[in-house]
């Protein structure tokens, strides 16, 4: 890691913004974690287009946006997870969610004449709470496509980050969670506090998702 | 054509909670003795993560191949179609669910083994709930007390007795019924939150205690105590501390050299011959298929599987199912958690509890609601609730947790600010009921949905309850004046509201009882009608208390098996 979160969320944005680019183009493989595991994450290519991955993007970053709490959803490489979890584990949803993200454009361009992502932040957010809310005209399941990709982009964020998420440990970090232990101290429990972060995956020492 | 397998003294069907305890005392007592699991060996050391996603997300640890095939269907009444759940909440594998369950080890208060009578003496007829298919145990805690002492000592119970020969200490549960001594290990280390807890709860009246778990608090037979890394439920002990069987009782009933256990079989039917009883089992292990003849049977599934197993295995004696000849076979099914018989309390503080770390089971309890510990007049319900608070709070359930309506979306930057300050101030609990049998709610084949092998999946009719919701919602309002207490600045109370639904705590279906016409099982647990065929398990039990089950069901099993030793001729012959 070489900064501390929080400090910098931009320039953490653009280093992880560009290595997002870096994978779209060439499909970059996600780093398998050490041989104990019994679940391998298996590296997947993107399994969603160029086009809605932007869109997904844009989606994770209002979610969690990267303010003066700290990185967000795209500093902390949830676009990963979620590209994995589509990939493997949750596939039986990525055409819904994926026909979800072409809905969400569709809506921008008819409303505001705008993609999705280059609309001004509130215009997103009014889009994305109407999402929510049920409130888009032929995007009938918009409620259920937000819950689902508003619970991957949590998972994403507060995972171990051997899933592809949670780089450097932004999400841990966010919340004060100081990371994965095989023990703890009764010092660990102590109220009154946050403990000092220890940066620590389940699955060994380099997990801090570079 | 089945192969067929030279005959052994006892085959008992899974090995998890129940059957693996009950091998102890057969293979002991010199019965020669086969195990058939469905799942296989788990391996603490490649198997198990400090691992939320792992654990709890996808539920990698419980989520096994046969359960997976058979999930239960539910409804609500005879007039719904039944819909299959998502999920199983078992596991197949050499210690089942005790595996991944929160390894709190209870013994049932001396009142949940009499209930009606109870009620029928302190309030009268008119307090029984509408519709309850309620009978008293067949044993009384009295009858159990030395089996729950053996399991407690041979699992590994840690915990502080309140009870001991009826002298009372007060550190303890003072409702409990006396104990013959104490627990093997002192109750798993406290933590500042819980000492707030307790303190707070002495204040205003309560009596907070450690509760009792199965999960070594120092090192026990060999093995360390808990190391508390937070990820107890839902996952296996990367120490071997939390006590399953596959590392406690089924190993030493290995070390008799009378065990032989055979994983990886897919149990199908229980063989019965023309004069009821039972002659051995029929499984499928790598796709051939096995008669195992034995002398007794022990049937030691989950509550979904002992009930739907002894449905599938019609024959010419029982054409609507083994032991199902007076049509008892599903009836008095009911779970802890199905119908809103449960409900959570979730309370803000103003301060980081740090209670990321420490085991599910790391908890502080109160009775005062629960059983027949209050005066019911007047409040329209029977039973109660227990209301506890524990540590192991998880990033992802911490970070999606409520926001106590201070910000009006769960995402943006407001949210984020939020989460920040608050998801480590949070903590989530359970109320958890005495809950009884009714008419409206059984188990049955469900017509429609099957498992791999083309035989019905179990279906599932639970009908609304009123009383366990009542108790729940009147120990709710307890536990919001415990958090307030203790400091909590919010508090939100779900209430209960859940439908039909499977349960991880799942009772009756097979009951026991003294009344052939309204009971499966005998007082010992042996079938009324096939009498060399035992059930053990969730499945036997009448009634469940306001606790988790695992250590009754255990003590239960215990008996049973002792019994089939003590009266083999009799049973065999």
């Amino acid at each position: 890691m070489d900064k501390p979160p929080g400090e910098d969320g931009r320039q953490v944005s653009r280093r992880n913004l560009l290595k997002s680019a870096v994978s779209a183009s060439s499909v970059t493989l996600i780093p398998l974690a050490t041989s104990s595991c019994s679940t391998p994450i298996q590296p997947s290519g993107l399994v969603i287009s160029a086009e809605a991955r932007v869109i997904l993007e844009t989606f994770v970053d209002r979610i969690i946006p990267a303010d003066d709490n700290g990185p967000g959803a795209l500093d902390a490489g949830v676009i990963f997870y979620i590209n994995n979890a589509l990939a493997n584990w949750n596939s039986n949803e990525t055409d819904m969610l994926v026909e979800g993200l072409f809905n969400l454009a569709r809506a921008s361009r008819r409303r505001y004449d705008k993609e999705f992502s280059l609309l001004p932040n509130a215009n997103k957010d009014a889009l994305l709470r109407d999402m929510e809310d049920g409130k888009i005209e032929g995007f009938a399941n918009s409620t259920q496509v937000f819950n689902r990709l508003h619970r991957l982009t949590l998972e994403g964020m507060f995972s171990d980050p051997y899933y592809g998420g949670n780089q450097d440990y932004a999400g841990w970090d966010l919340i004060g969670y100081p990371g994965a232990v095989m023990s703890s101290t009764p010092d660990m429990q102590r109220m009154g506090s946050r403990l000092p972060p220890l940066h620590t995956s389940a699955y060994g020492s380099d997990y801090d998702g570079d | 054509m089945a192969i067929n397998l030279p005959e052994t003294d006892v085959v008992v069907v899974g090995l998890g909670a129940a059957g693996g305890v009950a091998v102890l005392p057969l293979t002991r007592a010199g019965l020669n003795v086969i195990g058939l699991e469905a799942g296989t060996w788990m391996n603490p050391g490649t198997d198990y993560h400090a691992d939320e996603i792992h654990n709890n997300v996808r539920a990698l640890v419980t989520t096994g191949n046969k359960v997976a095939g058979e999930i239960p269907t539910v409804r609500r009444s005879p007039t719904e179609t039944a819909v299959q759940q998502a999920r199983h909440p078992m596991m197949n594998a050499v210690g089942g669910t005790s595996i991944h369950y929160h390894a709190q080890s209870w013994r049932f208060n001396p009142w949940d083994f009499r209930v009606r009578s109870a009620t029928l003496e302190r309030y009268g007829a008119g307090y029984l709930p509408e519709g309850t298919t309620l009978e008293d145990w067949p044993v009384s805690y009295d009858d159990l007390e030395p089996y729950y002492d053996l399991v407690e000592y041979a699992v590994g119970v840690s915990g502080v007795a309140g009870n001991i020969q009826g002298v009372i200490n007060p550190e303890g549960n003072i409702f409990e019924g006396p104990r013959r001594r104490d627990y093997p290990m002192p109750p798993l280390r406290s933590c500042d939150f819980l000492d707030r807890m307790a303190e707070a709860a002495r204040a205003i009246g309560y009596h907070p205690y450690h509760a009792p778990a199965a999960i070594n608090s120092g090192v026990y037979d060999g093995r360390p105590g808990c190391q508390f890394h937070g990820y107890c439920d839902r996952g296996g002990c990367h120490v071997r501390a939390k006590n399953s069987t596959d590392v406690s009782t089924i190993p030493k009933a290995l070390a008799t050299g009378n065990l032989t256990v055979t994983d990886n079989a897919n149990v199908r039917r229980i063989e019965s011959d023309n004069t009821g009883k039972v002659n051995g089992v029929t499984y499928i292990r790598d796709g051939e298929e096995y008669f195992q003849p034995a002398r007794a049977v022990l049937l030691g599934c989950y509550t979904y599987e002992n009930i739907r197993l002894l449905l599938l295995s019609r024959s010419g004696f029982y054409p609507d199912g083994l032991g199902n000849n007076r049509g008892q076979v599903g009836r008095n099914y009911f779970g802890h958690w199905d119908v809103q018989a449960g409900a959570s309390v979730t309370a803000l503080f103003p301060v980081d509890l740090n209670i990321w770390y420490g085991a599910i089971a790391q908890r502080v309890i109160v009775d005062d609601w629960a059983d027949d510990n209050f005066d019911h007049a007047g409040l329209g319900f029977i039973g109660g609730a227990t209301i506890s608070v524990s540590t192991e709070k998880h990033p992802i359930g911490s970070a999606a947790m409520s926001t106590f309506d201070k910000v009006d979306r769960r995402w943006g930057s407001a949210w984020k600010a939020f989460i920040r300050e608050n998801a480590g101030r949070t903590a989530s609990t359970y109320i958890q009921t005495s809950t009884f049998p009714y008419e409206h709610t059984w188990a049955d084949l469900d017509p429609n949905v099957r498992d791999p092998f083309g035989d019905p999946v179990l279906r599932l009719t639970q009908g609304a309850k009123r009383n366990e919701p009542m108790a729940a919602a009147y120990a709710g309002e307890k536990m919001e004046a415990w958090f307030r207490a203790a400091g909590a600045t919010d508090i939100i109370n779900t209430g209960g509201g859940r439908g039909p639904s499977l349960s991880t705590h799942a009772h009756g279906g097979t009951r026991m009882g003294n009344d052939p016409g309204t009971n499966v099982c005998d007082n010992y647990g042996f079938s009324f009608e096939a009498r060399n065929l035992g059930i053990i398990g969730g499945s036997v039990m009448p009634t469940v208390g306001a606790r988790n089950p695992t250590q009754t069901l255990q003590a239960l099993a215990w008996r049973t098996a002792q019994h089939l030793v003590d009266d083999w001729n009799g049973i065999t012959a």
